[in-house]
This record gives structure tokens, sequence and C-alpha cells, in this order.
């Protein structure tokens, strides 16, 4: 045995197995790096017991994951309707008709559910244009809030019972209190049961009526009436605070022709001008191309100063701001002889006089003024409602029927209707819901919704537009009509009542049927007249006006919302959760004051930027007491530029009975008590208000907090684009060179979309989807935000989410401020998703759930998206709307929405509710993003037809839910790569304004805008700039 | 090759008079003794927070995102600004471990077990917040690129979120690894020492059946550079990654191309500063002073001055260019919404300044660097300053972006958005005391490394190399073996 020179161990002196072992490990000549072979399937478990314990896992997930699932049953007809085809809608005319306003309009049916309207293009009024209320009016019908049976005494009753308890108590005179009726068998039908009941006579009501000017234009031209107007052919337009085209008399057919005015020709730009005179920050003020500020008790002595100075004399009485407003209007008014127009929101007679002297004195009667049609929005007398409550209270009526008014809520001396009510024998309501004034009646029998209802409306004078049901009732309701001539003992159904009516007068009943179809009667030729003028009337008034001197204390304004109206909206969700376009405000109303008052009642300067900051940024706004005559109401104060520094704005339509639904719960105060009846007409202004702070806050639901694009660092005119129209005119090409500069780090506008980016240029051949909007034609009324909540089932959320910036909308119309603050230019401005090219939001999705289609649409794809929220965050428009919660009931997790959501939006979620929805349209879950799709179900619809009857497709086949609805045809869409397409020749034909928002960015969208054109002089234009810098 | 000698003028990394066997009884005594009184306290209060913020993100997963106050134009607030605060964080460990490895600074093998321990329980903190700001949490492995039945739908990999997904998981697997085999020695030691039997199986399953052959060491040695090399480019590239996240957007005050760098000496700042914080404590509690010395927290205050100097000049840097570009959306970010102390979020940003780029200065003297108070104060003044830089990049580039009608309403987080964060402390805690309670908070075998070369006692034995002419020191280190 060879013996080792040196041993550490016996185990080494003996070379031991164990050691032999060890000393593998221990190599010390070199580092042999020893390969184990024995593999994965060598190991100790075997193939088997894998397979084992994957079936067991798998089966034990299986287990866990087969919750029971709750089962919908979706039942399929036994005998089909034939008119029916399960996914294809059907189209009926109809008519929108709530009170006095009448929108001759088409609805969509699905499945037997109306779930969308949209205006009749076949209605030479509109135009096939719509308001948000239209636009909402469909909701209406699936409220749960509706009355869903007659009832005496608050039981619930058949109709049989109720008509024999009324036959028996109908003896004698009776009162018929309804809104302006515009049907003319209604109106028949109303005869024939005050001829029935002798004694007995019909009051027209009116919330907010036009007594004044009613009554004025009898005073001048003999006939109690309101003509039409035509603002379309008026080159100026001078109005003292009319708000015509938010909420004065017609609004969707003064919009759609003062638009007319408003688009510009560029090779040969001309438009109207519109001068305005503003008590409070209005949708019509906002759109004027001057504004003069004034108090309300001002708008007289305004009267009576421009009526002097279109006659060529002095104009007195009033500041010398004003003065110079007068001025212009009255240089504009007589530079324009005979297209012409002046129009007052007065609802005093004697300043409605003094405004007919104008117009006449400026060609406007007969002209834009016609006499020839005459209009019958609003009938009501208010002098003749406040005859029958007196009449109440000194207990001499004893029966009285309610349709459509609402006069416990609306009368400014409510306590005063009802005392009187409480002496009234029999008292009958037949309004669709339990309103204040019908739940003080002992007989309610709901009236059907209009799109339910037969019936006929005649808005203009010679011109019908028809109701057609677009569903059986839904609940135990009976027509108005059918009760009245029950009970004057005609046992016509008023089905027939209104077929027989127009058959006679259509030739027939195929005359009926081919009417009814188009939905509209349009005279052969319009009638344009003028009527004469009574001069003695305008002195008398002229001497009234003078009497009365304007106010030096604090005035108050009380308004109506565009979509709230005088309350007709408020239980509308759609409605409440539409951003007011002056101040963007939702769910309440709240005091307006101007900076100017802001300063010294709250100590807010807005021109401060910290506070500033800090009014924006914090929902909570201070409230304040209002007192006036010995009423006081507290509200929030909203600081809106461009409101006369001494007076202040309420709107009515707030404060509603909670019978009304879910939407009117918390939301706002009740303003019409403020009112006052003055010289036989109620008057929405005081003067003397007194304002105190009450110190405390309350929490403002606004979609929008900042207004000016103005920064501390630079104007950011890529982001909106303003111009007078003498620039214009000076330089046409002053945008397109803007847009040059701006363009010009990156090879200029020409070479832009290949040298901003280092990727290669890409073909886009095919379809390629495109927008236009023309800011000179929008208004801002918000017509087609709630067109797009309706087509597109965009989630209400409630008040509690938008104060927190979690509102849906697909579709938002911003506003910006420009020059001085207190009177400042207004600019609206849509936005939707701007479908770029080179979208910044499609390349950070992680999971790729947005892209990008070969028609040039950035679509979203809800059932792919995770929710990280980095497109939204991307966008450089912040158009993306995230689920923060489950919204709408579509969620997988159980019990998940009571606590978190309110009840408005559970209301939303309710069966009778959902039946609004768009069955085209997915109904987003919580946790994904959505936005607007270019209302891709409507291209695929268009596409398809035309793929079915083997034709291109053209641009009339697709009309989307916001161009459809808008009632000035703002909004342009088509393909623009198709160069017959109206897309394409509009932007064609204003290249000089055309421009993108955030161009620079190089993210290429498919949405152009025309940029907004004032018709200011250039002096005024240069008053801004200066003002500006 | 190490040199087996060190200057005299080099401050010994252990101190006392420390034998190999002494090094072991420290290190280990803690897995070995009962936890204390306060121990228990303290995982109590951990575990506390844990349970609240997971009952945090209950509701959020089953009520929605809207139990945030993020909204349309805010999409991202706390949940983000956590996220790249925690993988901030985890950024110090794997610095290192690995970078400090490669260079040979044998001052790391003091603090390295727990920083790495640290980086792996502020990564997995880190990953909730991208995982649970999801709006459908349940549809996360959407972002995983698997072969599926959906036809050829894959992920986008031009999403710097996707990127995030790899850049993470790639780190927290890799430190993952780096921090194991580096523990092996040590649990076999643990096990060798072991007192019970569950203690000897459980403490052997975990060391792999290391026998502390030369073999074992080689491959062991081998495998820490390799995992060391393939951590370093890690450290830098996380936080650029995540820095992508905002520097490849559209927005102002995110599009700027200066944050990979910043953002990675801002990750390497805040990790830096949560090491000082726990290391101050686990030396003092458990009575580790002599081998966490001051001088490690002096040169770690001086990554911190350098780092949060770096940082300063970003800033600075980003405020010049909100100026210099004259472009009017950065502008009004850099100068309004940020500079200007008294716009909404004035105070985030002057409080990250001062937190972030004053403070820090005070370590340019030694006497504060040395001053373990200050220090502890200091790390947590940078931790709240890294965090505020965090919410100032997201919340205040935000919140008033292109359009100023989508400015935001003031945004300040829910009770459940702050339980998240808190939540995650308690995540972090809980790891970090189970750490502390079962594994040697400091490299035992590390430390022995360096025992004899940088130990308080060994130095004078240099004293006779020190006294040595040029040319036997040269040869005797040239022979050295």
């Amino acid at each position: 045995m060879e013996q080792n020179k040196n041993w550490q161990s016996f185990g080494e002196l003996n070379k031991s197995e164990a050691y032999n072992k060890e000393v593998n490990n221990e190599f010390k000549e070199e580092l042999p790096f020893v390969e184990d072979h024995s593999g994965f399937l060598q190991s100790k478990a075997p193939r088997r017991d894998f397979l084992k314990y994957l079936g067991f896992s798998t089966a034990a997930a299986a287990v866990a994951a087969s919750c029971e699932m709750p089962i919908k049953k979706a039942i399929p007809f036994a005998n089909k309707p034939e008119d029916i085809v399960p996914g294809i809608a059907d189209y009926y005319a109809t008519t929108y008709v709530q009170d006095g306003d009448v929108v001759s309009v088409i609805a969509k049916v699905r499945d037997g559910r109306p779930i969308k309207l949209e205006g009749n293009s076949l209605s030479p009024i509109t135009g096939g244009g719509t308001s948000a209320r239209v636009q909402a009016s469909v909701l209406d019908l699936y409220d749960t809030a509706r009355l869903r049976f007659p009832t005496i005494a608050g039981k619930e009753a058949t109709f049989e019972a109720v008509d024999k308890a009324v036959a028996a108590e109908l003896n004698g005179a009776a009162v018929i209190v309804t809104s302006t009726i515009t049907s003319p068998s209604t109106k028949a039908v109303i005869a024939q049961f005050l001829a029935k009941h002798p004694g007995s006579k019909h009051v027209t009501y009116d919330a907010v009526s036009f007594s004044g000017m009613l009554l004025a234009n009898e005073a001048s031209y003999g006939k109690r009436v309101i003509p039409s107007y035509h603002f379309e052919k008026a080159k100026a337009i001078v109005s003292l605070s009319a708000d015509f085209l938010g909420t004065w008399l017609s609004p969707v057919e003064f919009a759609r022709q003062y638009a007319t005015g408003k688009k510009i020709n560029e090779k040969n730009p001309a438009m109207s001008k519109h001068i305005h005179f503003e008590t409070v920050a209005s949708l019509t003020g906002s759109n004027a191309d001057e504004k003069y500020l004034c108090r309300p008790s001002e708008i007289g002595a305004i009267a009576v100063a421009l009526l002097s100075a279109v006659k060529g004399g002095e104009i007195a009485g009033v500041d010398a701001k004003l003065k110079a407003g007068i001025e212009a209007a009255a240089k504009a008014l007589t530079a324009n002889k005979g297209a012409a127009l002046v129009v007052a929101g007065s609802n005093d007679k004697d300043v409605q006089v003094i405004v007919n002297a104008i117009n006449d004195a400026i060609g406007a009667n007969g002209t834009t003024i016609n006499f020839g049609a005459t209009v019958n929005y609003r009938q009501g007398i208010d002098s003749d409602f406040a005859a029958l409550v007196d009449d109440m209270n000194a207990g001499k009526v004893n029966a009285i029927l309610f349709h459509g008014a609402n006069p416990v809520y609306t009368w400014p001396q409510a306590d005063k209707v009802k005392s009187g009510l409480a002496k009234v024998k029999t008292t009958i309501s037949f309004n669709g819901k339990l309103d204040e004034t019908a739940a003080v009646c002992k007989y309610v029998l709901p009236d059907h919704h209009f799109l339910e209802s037969w019936g006929d409306a005649e808005p203009v004078t010679g011109h019908i537009s028809f109701i057609q049901p677009t569903i059986a009732p839904l609940f135990k309701t009976r027509a108005f009509q059918d009760s009245l001539l029950l009970w004057s003992g005609d046992a016509t159904e008023y089905t027939n009542y209104v077929k027989n009516f127009w058959s006679a007068k259509l030739g027939g009943e195929n005359g009926w049927n081919k009417t009814l179809q188009e939905g509209v009667i349009n005279p052969a030729t319009p009638v344009v007249s003028g009527a004469s003028i009574n001069s003695s009337a305008v002195a008398a008034a002229l001497i009234a006006v003078n009497a009365s001197k304007p106010s030096t204390k604090i005035e108050l304004a009380l308004y109506q919302k565009v979509g709230i109206g005088a309350g007709q909206g408020a239980s509308n969700p759609w409605l409440q959760e539409l951003p007011d376009p002056v101040t963007r405000a939702t769910w309440d109303n709240y005091i307006i004051v101007s900076p100017a008052m802001a300063k010294t009642l709250l100590n807010i300067d807005l021109n401060n930027g910290g506070q500033a900051d800090a009014y924006e940024v914090q929902p909570p706004k201070k409230v304040v007491k209002l007192t006036v005559e010995g009423k006081s109401i507290e509200l929030p104060v909203l600081i809106i530029p461009g409101t006369h520094p001494q007076t202040v704005g309420i709107a009515v339509g707030y404060g509603r009975a909670e019978s009304l639904g879910k939407a009117v719960i918390g939301t706002g105060k009740n303003a019409f008590p403020l009112a006052c009846l003055k010289n036989g007409t109620v008057n929405f202004s005081c003067s003397d208000v007194t304002l105190t702070p009450t110190g405390e806050t309350y929490p403002v639901a606004l979609t929008q907090t900042h207004f000016r694009y103005d920064t501390t660092q630079g104007n950011r005119t890529e982001v909106m684009k303003e111009l007078t129209l003498a620039e214009f005119t000076k330089n046409p090409k002053v945008i397109l060179e803007e847009r040059e500069e701006e363009a010009k780090p990156f090879g200029g506008l020409e070479k832009f979309e290949a040298e901003a980016t280092i990727y290669p240029v890409y073909e886009r051949p095919g379809i390629k989807w495109g927008m236009n909007v023309d800011l000179n034609a929008c208004n801002g009324c918000g017509a087609c935000v709630v067109a797009c909540n309706a087509e597109n089932n965009v989630a209400i959320v409630g008040k509690p989410e938008v104060l927190r910036g979690h509102e849906m909308h697909w579709l938002r119309i911003d506003k910006y401020f420009s020059g001085d603050m207190e009177n400042p230019n207004v600019v609206f401005q849509p936005l939707m998703c701007q479908h770029c090219d080179n979208a910044p939001c499609e390349n950070v999705c992680p999971v790729a759930a947005t892209n990008h289609s070969s028609e040039g649409l950035n679509q979203m794809t809800y059932n792919r998206c995770i929710g990280t929220r980095y497109c939204a965050n991307n966008c450089p428009f912040k158009v993306r709307r995230f689920n923060w919660a489950d919204y709408t009931g579509a969620d997988s997790f159980p019990d998940n929405q009571r606590g978190e959501v309110n009840d408005v939006v559970l209301n939303m979620n309710d069966d009778l509710t959902r039946m609004v929805l768009n069955p085209d349209v997915t109904v987003r879950s919580r946790g994904v993003i959505e936005k607007c799709s270019f209302c891709v179900q409507r291209l695929q619809a268009a596409k398809l037809d035309a793929k079915k009857e083997s034709r291109p497709m053209v641009d009339s086949d697709i009309k989307v839910a916001c161009q459809q609805s808008c009632p000035t045809n703002a909004i342009s869409f088509g393909n623009a790569n198709d160069k017959h397409s109206a897309i394409t020749m509009v932007r064609e034909e204003n290249e000089l304004r055309s421009f993108h928002v955030l161009e620079q960015l190089h993210v290429l969208p498919n949405v152009t805008y025309l940029a907004k054109v004032r018709n200011q002089s250039e002096a005024e234009g240069e008053k801004a700039e200066a003002k500006k810098a | 090759m190490h040199l087996k000698y060190e200057s005299q003028l080099r401050e010994p990394l252990v101190y006392g008079n420390k034998t190999y066997s002494q090094v072991t009884e420290d290190i280990l005594r803690p897995i070995e003794a009962k936890p204390s009184r306060l121990w228990y306290i303290g995982f109590f209060i951990a575990v506390s927070l844990l349970s609240f913020g997971a009952y945090s993100v209950y509701r959020e997963v089953t009520y929605g995102i809207g139990q945030w106050n993020l909204n349309k134009t805010i999409g991202w607030g706390w949940d983000i600004t956590n996220f790249v605060w925690w993988v901030g964080i985890g950024h110090a460990g794997t610095l290192i471990s690995a970078v400090l490895l490669l260079f040979r600074q044998g001052w790391r093998t003091g603090v390295n077990r727990a920083a790495e321990a640290m980086t792996i329980f502020a990564v997995m903190c880190a990953g909730q917040f991208p995982i649970f700001h999801m709006g459908r949490v349940w549809m996360a492995f959407f972002v995983m690129p698997y072969p599926n039945s959906r036809g050829p739908l894959w992920v986008n990999f031009n999403s710097p979120l996707l990127w995030d997904v790899f850049a993470i998981s790639t780190y927290f697997t890799v430190s993952l690894l780096f921090w194991y085999s580096g523990l092996l020695p040590d649990f076999a030691t643990v096990r060798d020492r072991a007192f019970t039997k569950l203690r000897k199986k459980l403490y052997g399953i975990a060391a792999f059946g290391w026998n502390g052959s030369t073999k074992h060491w080689q491959r062991h040695e081998s495998l820490s550079l390799v995992l060391a090399g393939l951590s370093t480019p890690l450290v830098l590239s996380v936080h650029t990654i995540v820095s992508f996240d905002f520097a490849t957007s559209v927005i102002p005050g995110w599009h700027t191309t200066i944050f990979p760098p910043y953002f990675v000496a801002g990750a390497i700042f805040s990790g830096f500063a949560m090491v000082q914080s726990l290391l101050i404590i686990v030396r003092k509690v458990f009575g580790l002073t002599d081998y966490i010395t001051i001088g490690h927290i002096d040169l770690m205050n001086k990554v911190i001055v350098l780092t949060g100097s770096i940082v300063g000049i970003a800033y600075l840097t980003e405020l010049f260019m909100g100026w210099y570009s004259q472009n009017k959306y950065e502008g009004y970010t850099f100068w309004y919404s940020r500079a200007y102390l008294f716009s909404p979020y004035g105070w985030s940003y002057w409080g990250m300044m001062a937190c972030n780029v004053l403070s820090p200065q005070i370590f340019w003297s030694r006497k504060m660097r040395r001053n373990v108070f200050v220090t502890f104060f200091m790390s947590i003044i940078v931790n709240i300053g890294m965090w505020f830089e965090r919410f100032v990049i997201i919340v205040t580039s935000l919140y008033r972006d292109y359009l100023p009608s989508s400015w935001s309403v003031y945004y300040s987080p829910t009770i459940w958005e702050i339980g998240f964060y808190v939540g995650t402390f308690g995540l972090f805690f809980t790891c970090f005391f189970l750490f502390a309670k079962y594994f040697p908070v400091i490299a035992v075998a590390e430390i022995k490394y360096v025992l004899k070369r940088s130990g308080e006692s060994y130095k004078p034995e240099f004293d006779a190399i020190d006294a040595q002419p040029i040319d036997t020191f040269v040869h005797d280190q040239a022979h050295a073996h």
C-alpha cells in the first residue's frame, strides 16, 4: 500500500468509501462540471401523479367557479306581429308635445319599444332639429314615477268608477285649466265639453307665459297672437334678453334660423349681427356677437331709447356703456332695414308694445316678423288665471280640471292656488305624474305619454304635425280627450275622433294614412305678411315705461334652463345630468353672480390666480341667502362672467315634489315663489334683493371648472380658434397662417404628417370616417349630448358621482371665455373622441383593447379592456370615460350597487327604465373604459343597407346621433376619402377656417372644427385683444 | 483575487474582537432565541395594517375603482404613485448586492442581506398596485402573452405598461434567486446548529443540501457572479421602464426625455433611504452594531447625498426646459401647476424640493453622516420626499393638461385609497418581521469572508506588513495563497 505523503484524516489514509465519495466533491486538480442527466421525467413524481393532481385541481376549480348564476329568460313571440322583425327598427313619424312646445319627430321603435327620437326633416319649422328636452322625452315614457292607474283621493280606482263619480259631480259649470294646447282636435273636444256643460270655461295657463307679448300684440295690432319670427332673414338681430336659442318661444326653430345667418361662405364672408342686452348670462347672450350688460329693470328704458334711436332721436335715460350698445344696435338695425329684428324676453306688455314699435320702424313687420303665420306655442294669459285663483278662493268654482298645467308648483302665489283648490268640490288632474297639482286633486286620471297617444298639433298656423302611438300604453292610462268626450256624452274614442277630424280634411282614409306616415302637413305656399300697427298704444306704453325708474339696488332675474325648462325636465335624469350650457352645472339650481359681485359679496377675486383656483377646484360653493319682499331662498353661488354686476340669476324648475321620481330628490330649490304679479302678468325679475352669505357651503356638480384657454404661460390657441369677421375679411388666411406657425417646427402644415414623426406615413384607403363641427353654427344647446345618451346607452351617474368627475358623457360641450372677464366673448366647442389617426390612447393599452379600424375609427373593445385607465390619461382631449362603479347593473359582481351609486342610478337600472336602452349598443360594465364610437352601429347598418342594395354607400345613408339631433346642422359626418361626400365638401369649402384641436401634437384627429367668427367690428376685436393682453 | 492586506486607513467593517464562531453566534442569536415582546407587538401591528389593506382592496375589487377619488381627468393617483415609490425602494437591494459585488466593495457584506430582502418585499408591495389598479383585475391575465383561443390576439408590445409587466417580473425573479442563493450557506449553518428536529428538517430543506464542499462554494461563487451580472442592468432597466410609462406619453410633465436617468437616480436615492431606516432599527434591536457599523451608515449617506443631488439637478433641468422649450403646455405644468407655491398642488412640489434636494445636503457634513439619529430622521424625510416626487409627476401633470375644459377638481384620496397604501406597509413589515425572525439578517458567510481582512481585531496584524519594505510587500502579496 502506497503511503500518502500527508493525510488529513483516517478516511483519507484508509481511502474509505465515504471519503472517496466526499473527495469527489473536493476536486483539487481541475474544476470538472459534472452534468447530472437524470431529468425531470425520471424524477420521483411520475406522470400519473401529475395527471392526478391536474385532474383534481381542475375539478376543484370547476366546483369553486360554478356558483349559481341568475337565469334570465327571453321569450320568443308565439305569434309574431307582422310588422315587428326582431333586430330591425321601425320608424314612426310622431310629434313631441310638451305643454306648448311642438317638435315633429320620428320615433325609432325596436321590438315594439320606442328607444330614440330623431327630428322629422319634413317639417320646415324644425328641419329635423331637436332639443335636449325632445331627445330626453323618450326616457319619460319609461319613468317609474309615472302614474300607473287612476285614483280617487289617492286610492286606486278603475276608470269606470272615476267616470261614475265624476258624472255625479260634474253637474254645472267646470273650469278646464290646461297648458297651451296646440292641437286643433283637442280644442274641438274641449269646445264640445264646454258646450255640454254651460257656464264652463277653458283657461290656458303657461308656467312661463307670453301674456305680455300677447296683450301687447293685441294693443299694437288688434290681434292677440304671436307672429312667427324669421331670424334667418335678419341681418341684424337685437335681443333684449330674450333667450331665443335656449328657452324663448320655439328655440329649436329659432336656433335653426339663426344658424343660417351665422354660417359663413368663405369666399364671400358675411353674417348676421346679433347684439344682445344681457341681464344674467344666458345661452343666447353667449352666442351674441356683441353683448351689453343691463339690469332687468333697465330693459324698458333700453327699449325706449332704442325706439328713439332707430327713429334718429336722442338716447336718454341709460348709462354710457348701454348708450354705446344702443347706438350700435340702432346703427345695425337701421342699416339693415327690412332685414332686422328686435325681440324682447320681457313679460311686460308695455315693453313689448315698444318693441313692436321698434320692429315697425325697422321694417321687421312683414319681413322678419310674419303675421301671416302666427304661432300657437304660448296662449296663456296670466291675468285669466289670476282671476280664476280669486274665483276659487271666493268659492265660485265648482269643478276644475287640470291638464298639463301645474300651478301649485309654478304660480308665484302657490299658496293661494292651494287654498283655492281646497274650496273647489271637484278637482281633477289628467297629468301623467303625481305632480304638485295632481297631488291635491281628488281625481287623478293619468294621461298617456305622447309616444302612447294619438293626436295632432298645430305649432304654426297651417302647419300640422301628427302624433301616433309607437307603443301600447304601458299603464292604465287614458287620453285626456277620451275623458272629456265621455263626460260630454260622446262615445267616440279620441283615436277615431282624430282620424275622422282629419280624414275629412285630407280626402279620406288614404290621405290620412299617407299624412300620418309623413307626420306633417305644410301649407302649400307660405304667406308672409305684416300687420298694421296702432301707434296710440305706443304713446301709452312710453308713458308707462318712462314712469318706472330702473332700480339701483341688486336685482334678481329668474330664468329657465335649457334642459329643465319650467320644471318639466326636472324628473328626467338625462336632463338633470346634462350640463347647463351656461354654467356647466348639473343636478341643481344656484345663484348666478358676476365676478364683480363675487368680489364684494364673497371676497373671491377671479383675477387672483390663487383665489380663482381655490374657487374652481373645490366643488363646495358658498351659500348665500337671498331675500326679496319677505321671501327668501338659500342657494350656493356660481360666478358666471357675462352677468350684470348688480344682477343675480336663479333658475326655476327645481325643488319639485318627490313623487315625481328619484331625479328630483335633493336637486335645487323652487324659485317660482320669488316671481311676482305686476300689471296682470307674471314678472320674473325683482329689484331690491338682499344677499347675505350664510357661511355655509354646498357642493355643486360642475362638469367644467375652468373656462379660459388663455393661461399665465401662454394662450392655448391650438385648443380654440376664434376671430372677428373684420379680421377674417381683412386676411382670410389668418387661421391658416396661425396653424402654419404652429406646425413650423415640424416642417410646416403640408409636410406635417410625414415630418413630425419618425414613423412612416401609412396609406389609408377605403372608407375614412370624418367629422366636422362648425363652431359658428353650434350654439351649445346640448341636444347632441342627450341624443348621444339615448343612442349609446350612456350611463347616468348621479350628482355624487358628477361631483367626483365621474360623469360618462361621450360628447361634451366645452365652453370658453375670452376677453374681458366681466363681459367676455363666449365660445362653445362640442368635444367627442377625435378618432385620431395616430391615437395616443392606442399604443399605451397593454392588452390592445383600444385599436384602430381600417376605416379610421378608434375603437374600444369593452370585453378586452382590463381598466388600467392609461388610455384616458394619455388622451389629450380627455374624452375617455371610465366605469368607476357598477352604474348599469351589467357587472357580474352581485349586490355591489346599493350604497355605492345613488337612487337615480339604481332607478335607471329598473327593468322599466332599461326598456329605453338601444339593443345595438353594448351596455358597459364596471371597470372598463368607454368613449364616442362615431355611432359605429349606425355606420355598420348603413354599410349593410348599401350592400343589400348592391350600391356604394353614400353620405345620406348615415347620420350619427349628434349630427341628427343638431338643430343648426353644425355637425357634418361622412367618408372623408370620398371626394363627393358632404364632409369632404364642407372641409373644402371651409378650408380657411378648419383646424384640428391640438394639431401640433401630431395625433392627427379625424374631427375638424371651423373657427368661430364673430361679427364684431375690427375696433371691437382689437378692444377684446387689448383686454386679453 | 482579493488582497490579504487592507490599508490601516480603512475603517474596519466588523468591530469588536470577533472570531468566526462569534460571528455566527451574534448573527444567529435572534433566530435561535424566542422572539421578544417587541417583535410580537410589531408583528401584530404589521398584520393589522395588512388586513386593513386587504379589506380596502376587497372593496375596490367588489365595488369598483370608484372607491378611490380618481376621476375623468386624473386616471392615476395614489395607486401608481405608490407603485413607483415602492419600485424605487426596491432598487437599493440589488444595487448593493449586485453592483457593489461587481465593484468588489467589501462593505456591502454587512447590509446586503437585509437590503435584498427589502428589495423583494418592496417589489412585492409595488406589484400590488398595477394589479389592483385595474378596473377588472380578474382579467389581469390578459397582460400575459400566452397562446389563446381568441384568434391571433396578443398583448400590445408597444405599451410601456406591458414592458412594466416584464421588467418587474424579471427583476423580482432575479432578485429573489440572488437573495436565495446567498442564503443557502447561512441556512446550512442554521440547520447545523438546529436544536429541534423540525428546525433541522425545515432549514435542511431550505438549505438545498448545502454541505460546504468546495464544489458548492465554487458553484455558489459562480452563480453569484452570474446573477450579479444579470441584476446589474436590471437595476438600471427597471426604473427606466417604469419611467417610460410617463416619458412615452403625450401629457405635459410626463413627456420628458430626462426621465430614465432621473428615475433611476431617484430610485437608488429612496432605496438607500429605506435601507437606512430599516437597518438603523435592526442593528439596534438585534444588537448588531458591530456588523452594521457607523461606517456603513456613513457610506450609504454618501450615496444618498449623491443621488439626491442628481435628482435635484434633474428637477432644475425640467424647470429650465419648461421655460427654454417655450412650450406653453409644459410651461404651465412646470411653472404653474408645480413650481408656483400657491397653485392647488404647489405645496406638494415644494415639499418634494425640500425633502429631496435641500435636506440631504446636510450629509456633506461627516458629523451628520455619522449621526444615527440624523440619518434615521433624514431617511424618513427622503422617503416622504420621494413619495411626493411621484405624486407631483403623476397628479400635477394630469390634473391640468391640455384642455382647460377638463381641468380637474381637487383630488384627495379616499380612506380606501389610503388603506391600500397602508396595507402594503403591512405586507412589507409582515414580511420583514418574519424575515428578521427566521432568516439571518446579515450574511454570516460573507461577514466571515471579510472578517480577517477588515475586522477591527485583525487590523493590527497588518502593522507588520505596513513596516515591510515595498519589495517584500509586493513579493508577499504576489505569492499570497
